[in-house]
C-alpha cells in the first residue's frame, strides 16, 4: 500500500496536486474509508493528498442557508447547535456512523465522495436539496448532490477534482426532518436500509407543502423516492397517506440481496421506515408548534 | 520511497520519527516506539483495540496515517497513570472485575477517558453509547460500564 | 463453611489486573525479538482444486525476502488429534479456500505481501462439496480420497465424508415411541460462528545453535502445541519450547496449532526469528470456528408431559479436516439427550467433511447447536400439550442420583433450583406481558473436562509464594481462582502469590485451558501441593518450636502451636539453609466417571464429568415490522458447585451470554460457492455495548464431589442456552418459531409477514 504523501496548505496547491496526479492520486480527508480501501487492495494509489492543512474546509456556517466544508467531521455535525431542531436528521445520521473514534475523524465530504450506497448522512443531505461545490483546474462548479452520486464508489468528480463543500437552504417553519436505519446491531452498523425524510407543511399546517424522502442501501446510490414524495405533496398527512407513501417508496426502491439482507426484507423495511420517518417528522412539527 | 519526518508528542514526550507515508500511527507506536499497550487486531476501525487519544479525542490508530498526526498530541495507555499511580479509570476496572483477557482494555479505558473528559456525569446508557466502537468479547460489557460509572463518581469526588 | 474462608469464595481482584489496565502486560501479539522477520501465509483461492503448478522462484528472489516454503520444504506428515488428516501445507490439492499453500518471511510486512503476490500457483478446479447435504449425498465427491489410510484412534466410526459417527443407544427407542401419546419431529439448522477473540493468533519462533526452537504463542494448550510441533517438525518434544506470554481471548479457537508451525519453519529456513500473526480475513476464512449444523429430533411424550423416547441426529459441518469434529460430534449426543430423564434414547452425532475451513472448538463445542434444537423443541411440545414450558421441564429434568444418558450417576444436581430461580427472577408468571413482548426459558447441562494438571509451589524467603503452573491464563481468571484455593490453604493472602505460567520447559504439565477445567484442575493440584508443603513446613517448624508436627496449624502466615509461633518466612529461610527450600509438586487427575459402555459407540466423550446445570431466562420485545429484537432482561441461574470468586464467575456468565447472543442474533460466517462472503468485522457482526443487556447472574451451589471446595467448571456453560432462550422468547412474543441460527430480524419479520399472509 505504499504511496507518496502530500500536504498542501492552500486550496490552489491542493487543486494543482489533484490535477497533476489524476487517477494516480486521491485526496485524504479523514481517511476512515480511504485507508481501509487501500489496505484491502481496492485502491492502488501512488499519491495521497492530505487535506487537513488546507484552510477553510472544516467550517460550518448556519446563518441563513447552511454551508458545510468538506472536512466537517461527523462529530462536528452531531454537536452543532443549529442541527438540534428542524435539521435533527443530520445529527441522527451522523451519530450512527461507526464509533466515536470514526466520527471524530471521518468527514462529511469524505463520506459523500466515498459514495457508499449505504451512507447514513447522504440521504439526509438529499432531503435538504443539497448542492456540492467542487474545485478543479478549470475552476469551481456547483451541482446538485442528487446528480453527483453516480454509482457505488462513483461520483461526478472529474479526475483531480476536489469536493470543497456543501450547501443547502435553511428550512422554513412547519418543517422537520428524521432519519432512521435498520441493521443487525444497534451500533457499528452499515445500514441494511436507511431512510431520511423531510416534511414541510403548508401555512395552515394541514397539508404537505414539500416532501423529501431519501433511501440508503436499496439502490446503487443513495437516492430520492420521488413517487412517494409526489404522492404526499398537497395531501393531508393522515396515517393512511403516510403508509401509502411508505408503500410507494418500497415499490420504487431497487434493492439487491447480499450478505447483509435479502431484497425482500429491504423492501419491507423501506416501507416501514419511510412511514415511521414521515410520522416522526409530523410529530416533530407538532411538538415544535405546541 | 520518500520517508516523512514527523514530530509527534506521545504521552507528553516529543518523538522525532522518520517513516514511510503509508504507515499508520499504530505501526509507529507498536513497531517503532515499542508502545504495545495500544493493541492491534482488525485494522479496519471495527474492533477499537487500537484506540488512542489524538489531541484529546478518541481515534482508531489503525486507520490514521502517522503523517496525519504531525505536530499533534497522542495519549496512549502507557501515559495515563501518573507517578506510578493508576488513573481512577484503571483502578475502577480492577475493582469492578471489568478485566478478563484484557486485550481490549487499554482502548476501552482511553475511550472512556475521552468521554468522561467531556461528560463528567454520564448515565449507563451514555457510557455504553460512548464505548460502542470498542468490542470486548470476554466481559459482556456490564462490569466495564459499572467501572466507568464508578470512575466518573471518583473523578467528580476529586474535583 | 464458606464464611470461615478468608480467600476462596471472595470477590478478590485478579492477580494479573494491574499489568492489563496499564498496558504493560505483554500478549503474544505484542511479543517481539530483535531482527525478527514478518511471516505471511499464501492461501488457496479455490475451495477444491488440484495444484498443477507451484513456483516460488520469483518470490524468493525479491528484495527483503528471507525464506519461502511450501509442502516440498517440510516433512511429509499428516497430523491431528484423534484423526491425522491434516498437513502443514496443501500438497497436491487444496480442500478449502484459505488453506495454506506456501509461507514467506521477509524484512517488512510489505515485502512479505509482495512475495506472496509473486508466488506462481495454478489450480485445476475440482467439484466442491459446499454443504452438509452435498457431503452426505450418494456419490458425493470425497474430500479425502485416501481417508481409509489415515491414522485414527480406533474408536472412531468413519465412512467417506463422515469422519466420525458417535452414538448413544439406551432402552428401546421404538418401544418408547409406541408408549408415547404424541410424537414430535423437527429439524433445526445453525450457522458457522467464530470465537471472535480480540487478539489475533500470533507466534514468534526462534532457533538456537543447539537446534532447539522456542515458540512464543497465544495458544491455550502449550503442551499440546509442543507435541503437535514435534509431529510436524519431526523433532523430539524436548527440542521444542512453547511459551505463552499472554492470551487475548481464546474461547477454544486457540487450542490447536495455527500459526506456530509456520513461524518455526520460516525461522529455521531464514535463520532469524519470525513472527506470524493472522489477519481478520484469515481468522474468518481459515481459523477453527464453531461447526454449522443440522439437527433432527423426534421426541415422544405422554399426554401428561413425560418424555418416553427421543431419537436425535446432529450433523456437524467440520470443514476440510476433522479437527475437533469427531470429539464434538460425541459431546453433541450428550447435549441432545438434554438434562432430562428419558428411558429410551437413540442419539447420533456425525462429523462431516466439506470444502470449508476446518472447524474446531468454540466455548462449549456443540452445546449451543444441540441445545438450541432440544430446548426449542421442548417449548414447541409444551405449547402443543398446553403445558407451561417450565412445568413441562420440571416433569422431566434429572435430579440428584438420577442416571445420565450413558448411565453415569448424577450428583450435585441443582437444575430444579436453577429453573425456579431463573423463572422467578424474570417474572415467568407473566410470560407475554404485552404485544410483541415475550419471555423465554432454556436449560442445559455441561461437563467439567478432565485431564491432569501439575503445579510447583515454592515458598519465597519472605513468606510469599510462587505458583508455577503449566496452564495458560486466557482471561477467565481461572488461575486467580486456583491461587485463591492455594492462598486459603497456606494461610496467606492472594496478593502474596505470584504466578509463573505456561512454559513447556519450566512449568509442570497441564492439560490446558479448555473445557472449563482450569480453576477446577489447577485448584485441586494446588490443594495437593499445599498439603505437601504443610507437611514440610510442620516438620521443620516442629523441630524449631519443640512441638509435635500434629499440633501445628498454619494460619495468618504463621505456623503455631501451644502459643508459640513461627512466620512462614522464617520457615522458608530455614528450609533454604537446611533443605533446598520449600517446594512441592502438586498434581491432579480427574477420576474417570463410570458409565455404561454398552450404550455408546464411536464415542470420544461418553460422560460429563462433574456436570454443571443451568437455566437461562430472557424477556424481550420484537419490532412487529422490522423484526428487530430488544432484550429487556436476561437472567442466568447456574449451578457452579462452589463459587471460588463470584465476581469472575459473573464475568464468565455475562461474557458467555454476550457471546451467545451474538451467535443467536447477528453472527454467521456466510459461505457461497465455497467462499466466505463476510471475511471482515464489518460484516461479521459481534455484539457491541448497545447490543448486550445487563445480565442477572444467580449462582446456585450444589457442590461437586471432585472440584476444589465443590467447584464445577463455569466458563463454557453460559454460552450454551442463549439461542434457545431467545428463540423461545421470540416465539412467545410473536408466535413465529425460528428454527435456524442466527435469529436475524429479517427471519422474524419475514416470518411475521408469512404468518399474516397464511392467517388471512
Amino acid at each position: 500500500m505504499s504511496f507518496e504523501y502530500h500536504e498542501p496548505t492552500s486550496l490552489a496547491e491542493a487543486v494543482d496536486l489533484g490535477a497533476r496526479f489524476g487517477a494516480d492520486g486521491r485526496f485524504l480527508a479523514g481517511g476512515t474509508d480511504l485507508i481501509i480501501q487501500i489496505r484491502r487492495g481496492k485502491l492502488r494509489l501512488r499519491h495521497v493528498v492530505g487535506l487537513h492543512r488546507v484552510p477553510g474546509l472544516d467550517g460550518i456556517d448556519a446563518n441563513g442557508s447552511v454551508t458545510l466544508g468538506a472536512l466537517v467531521t461527523h462529530r462536528a455535525l452531531e454537536r452543532h447547535s443549529a442541527f438540534q431542531g428542524r435539521l435533527r436528521a443530520l445529527v441522527e445520521g451522523a451519530e450512527v456512523v461507526g464509533g466515536h473514534q470514526v466520527r471524530n475523524v471521518g468527514t462529511v465530504g469524505g463520506n459523500i465522495v466515498n459514495a457508499s450506497p449505504a451512507a447514513d448522512v447522504t440521504p439526509v443531505l438529499l432531503t435538504l436539496d443539497t448542492t456540492v461545490t467542487c474545485a478543479g483546474r478549470g475552476g469551481e462548479r456547483t451541482l446538485p448532490l442528487d446528480g453527483f452520486l453516480v454509482g457505488p464508489g462513483q461520483t461526478a468528480l472529474r479526475p483531480g477534482e476536489l469536493l470543497t463543500g456543501l450547501r443547502f437552504s435553511a428550512l422554513p417553519g412547519r418543517s422537520a426532518t428524521a432519519f432512521l436505519k435498520a441493521g443487525r446491531r444497534k451500533a457499528m452498523e452499515i445500514s441494511v436500509v436507511c431512510v431520511a425524510a423531510r416534511l414541510t407543511l403548508d401555512a395552515a399546517g394541514e397539508r404537505c407543502a414539500e416532501v423529501r424522502i431519501a433511501l440508503g442501501a436499496v439502490a446503487p446510490t443513495t437516492r430520492r423516492a420521488r413517487a412517494a414524495e409526489r404522492a404526499l405533496e398537497g395531501r393531508v398527512p393522515t396515517p393512511d397517506a403516510l403508509r401509502a407513501a411508505g408503500r410507494l417508496a418500497a415499490a420504487e426502491s431497487q434493492p439487491i440481496s447480499d450478505v447483509r439482507a435479502s431484497a425482500r426484507y429491504r423492501t419491507l423495511v423501506v416501507e416501514t421506515l419511510v412511514t415511521r420517518a414521515l410520522t416522526r417528522c409530523l410529530e416533530r412539527i407538532r411538538d415544535a408548534a405546541s | 520511497m520518500t520517508k516523512v519526518a514527523l514530530t509527534l508528542t506521545i504521552n507528553g514526550q516529543r518523538h522525532e520519527v522518520l517513516t514511510e507515508p503509508h504507515r499508520t500511527l499504530l505501526d509507529v507506536l507498536r513497531a517503532d516506539l515499542g508502545l504495545t499497550g495500544t493493541k492491534e487486531n482488525c485494522l479496519e476501525a471495527e474492533c477499537g483495540v487500537c484506540t488512542v487519544l489524538l489531541d484529546g479525542r478518541a481515534v482508531n490508530a489503525c486507520i490514521l496515517l502517522a503523517a496525519q498526526c504531525q505536530g499533534r498530541q497522542v495519549l496512549t495507555i502507557e501515559g495515563l497513570g501518573r507517578d506510578g499511580q493508576l488513573h481512577p479509570l484503571q483502578q475502577a476496572f480492577i475493582d469492578h472485575g471489568a478485566v478478563q483477557c484484557g486485550y481490549c482494555i487499554p482502548a476501552m479505558i482511553l475511550s472512556a477517558k475521552a468521554y468522561l473528559d467531556e461528560h463528567p456525569a454520564p448515565t449507563e446508557a451514555h457510557v455504553r453509547e460512548a464505548l460502542a466502537g470498542n468490542l470486548c468479547r470476554c466481559t459482556g460489557y456490564q462490569k466495564i460500564a459499572d467501572a466507568v460509572l464508578a470512575a466518573a463518581r471518583e473523578l467528580a469526588h476529586r474535583r | 463453611m464458606a464464611d470461615r474462608m478468608r480467600v476462596v469464595g471472595k470477590s478478590l481482584a485478579r492477580v494479573d489486573a494491574p499489568g492489563k489496565v496499564s498496558g504493560t502486560a505483554i500478549y503474544a501479539a505484542d511479543f517481539a525479538l530483535p531482527g525478527m522477520l514478518c511471516g505471511k501465509v499464501l492461501r488457496s483461492t479455490l475451495p477444491h482444486a488440484r495444484i498443477t503448478r507451484l513456483d516460488v522462484t520469483r518470490a524468493a528472489a525479491l528484495p527483503g525476502v528471507r525464506a519461502v516454503i511450501t509442502a516440498a520444504d517440510v516433512p511429509d506428515v499428516r497430523y491431528g488429534g484423534g484423526l491425522k488428516d491434516e498437513t502443514a501445507f496443501a500438497k497436491d490439492k487444496v480442500r478449502y479456500m484459505g488453506q495454506p499453500v506456501a509461507a514467506v518471511a521477509a524484512a517488512t510486512p510489505e515485502a512479505a505481501e509482495a512475495a506472496l503476490a509473486a508466488i506462481d500457483v495454478v489450480y485445476e478446479p475440482l467439484p466442491a462439496v459446499l454443504d452438509l447435504e452435498a457431503a452426505l449425498a450418494p456419490g458425493a465427491p470425497l474430500i479425502h480420497e485416501a481417508w481409509e489410510s489415515y491414522t485414527a484412534i480406533p474408536i472412531l466410526h468413519r465412512e467417506g465424508n463422515v469422519c466420525n459417527r458417535a452414538r448413544i443407544v439406551a432402552g428401546d427407542v421404538e418401544r418408547g415411541f409406541e408408549e408415547a401419546d404424541r410424537v414430535f419431529e423437527h429439524r433445526f439448522r445453525t450457522g458457522m460462528v467464530h470465537q471472535g477473540y480480540t487478539e489475533p493468533r500470533a507466534a514468534v519462533a526462534s532457533w538456537d545453535s543447539s537446534g532447539q526452537v522456542t515458540v512464543w504463542s497465544n495458544t491455550q494448550l502449550p503442551f499440546e502445541v509442543q507435541n503437535t510441533l514435534a509431529e510436524i517438525l519431526q523433532m523430539p518434544p524436548s527440542k521444542i519450547r512453547v511459551v505463552v506470554p499472554g492470551v487475548g481471548g481464546g474461547f477454544g479457537g486457540k487450542l490447536r496449532v495455527g500459526v506456530e508451525h509456520f513461524a518455526a519453519f520460516l525461522a529455521r529456513k531464514s535463520g532469524r526469528p519470525v513472527r506470524v500473526a493472522t489477519t481478520s480475513e484469515e481468522e474468518l476464512t481459515a481459523a477453527y470456528p464453531r461447526q454449522g449444523s443440522i439437527v433432527e429430533l423426534k421426541t415422544g411424550v405422554t399426554k401428561d408431559g413425560r418424555i418416553t423416547a427421543k431419537a436425535g441426529r446432529i450433523w456437524l459441518d467440520t470443514g476440510a479436516f476433522a479437527g475437533s469434529g469427531p470429539g464434538v460430534a460425541s459431546v453433541a449426543t450428550l447435549v441432545l439427550a438434554g438434562p432430562y430423564k428419558i428411558p429410551n434414547l437413540y442419539l447420533e452425532g456425525f462429523a462431516v467433511y466439506t470444502n470449508k475451513t476446518n472447524c474446531g472448538s468454540f466455548r462449549a463445542p456443540s452445546g449451543p447447536q444441540a441445545n438450541f434444537a432440544v430446548e426449542s423443541q421442548m417449548d414447541i411440545i409444551a405449547d402443543a400439550l398446553d403445558l407451561d414450558p417450565l412445568e413441562f421441564r420440571l416433569r422431566n429434568i434429572v435430579r440428584e442420583g438420577d442416571e445420565g444418558p450413558t448411565g453415569q450417576v448424577l450428583n450435585g444436581v441443582g437444575l430444579e433450583e436453577c429453573l425456579l430461580k431463573a423463572t422467578a427472577a424474570i417474572g415467568w408468571k407473566d410470560r407475554r406481558p404485552g404485544p410483541g413482548r415475550g419471555k423465554g426459558l432454556a436449560c442445559g447441562w455441561w461437563t467439567t473436562t478432565g485431564g491432569s494438571s501439575g503445579v510447583y509451589v515454592k515458598i519465597n524467603p519472605d513468606g510469599t509464594v510462587a505458583l508455577n503452573t503449566g496452564a495458560a491464563e486466557i482471561g477467565t481468571a481461572a488461575i486467580t481462582g486456583a491461587a485463591q484455593v492455594l492462598a486459603e490453604e497456606l494461610g496467606i493472602d492472594l496478593t502474596d502469590i505470584s504466578v509463573v505460567a505456561a512454559d513447556t520447559f519450566s512449568t509442570p504439565f497441564d492439560f490446558g485451558a479448555q473445557g472449563s477445567r482450569t480453576a477446577f484442575a489447577v485448584g485441586n493440584a494446588c490443594l495437593a501441593a499445599a498439603a505437601d508443603l504443610k507437611r514440610q513446613i510442620f516438620a521443620l517448624a516442629a523441630g524449631q518450636l519443640g512441638v509435635e508436627p500434629d499440633a501445628l496449624t498454619l494460619a495468618d502466615k504463621h505456623v503455631a502451636a501451644d502459643g508459640k509461633r513461627l512466620s512462614l518466612a522464617d520457615v522458608a529461610r530455614l528450609s533454604q539453609q537446611t533443605g533446598g527450600g520449600l517446594i512441592a509438586h502438586g498434581t491432579f487427575i480427574a477420576p474417570p466417571t463410570p458409565y455404561d459402555t454398552k450404550r455408546v459407540e464411536g464415542h470420544v466423550y461418553p460422560a460429563f464429568h462433574s456436570p454443571s446445570f443451568h437455566a437461562h431466562a430472557v424477556d424481550l420485545s420484537v419490532d412487529p415490522q422490522t423484526g428487530e429484537v430488544t432484550i429487556h432482561k436476561y437472567v442466568v441461574a447456574q449451578d457452579v458447585g462452589f463459587a471460588i470468586n463470584p465476581t469472575y464467575i459473573e464475568g464468565q456468565i455475562e461474557g458467555g451470554v454476550a457471546q451467545g447472543l451474538g451467535q443467536t442474533l447477528s453472527e454467521e460466517i456466510i459461505y457461497e460457492g465455497g467462499r466466505v462472503l463476510n471475511p471482515n468485522l464489518t460484516d461479521y457482526k459481534m455484539p457491541t455495548t448497545l447490543d448486550v443487556p445487563r445480565v442477572e447472574s444467580i449462582l446456585v451451589q450444589h457442590p461437586s464431589l471432585v472440584g476444589p471446595h465443590g467447584a464445577k467448571g463455569v466458563g463454557e456453560p453460559p454460552n450454551i442456552e442463549p439461542p434457545a432462550a431467545v428463540a423461545n422468547a421470540v416465539a412467545a412474543a410473536t408466535g413465529v418459531r425460528i428454527t435456524s441460527l442466527p435469529i436475524t430480524a429479517e427471519k422474524i419479520a419475514l416470518g411475521l409477514v408469512d404468518a399474516r399472509a397464511g392467517g388471512a
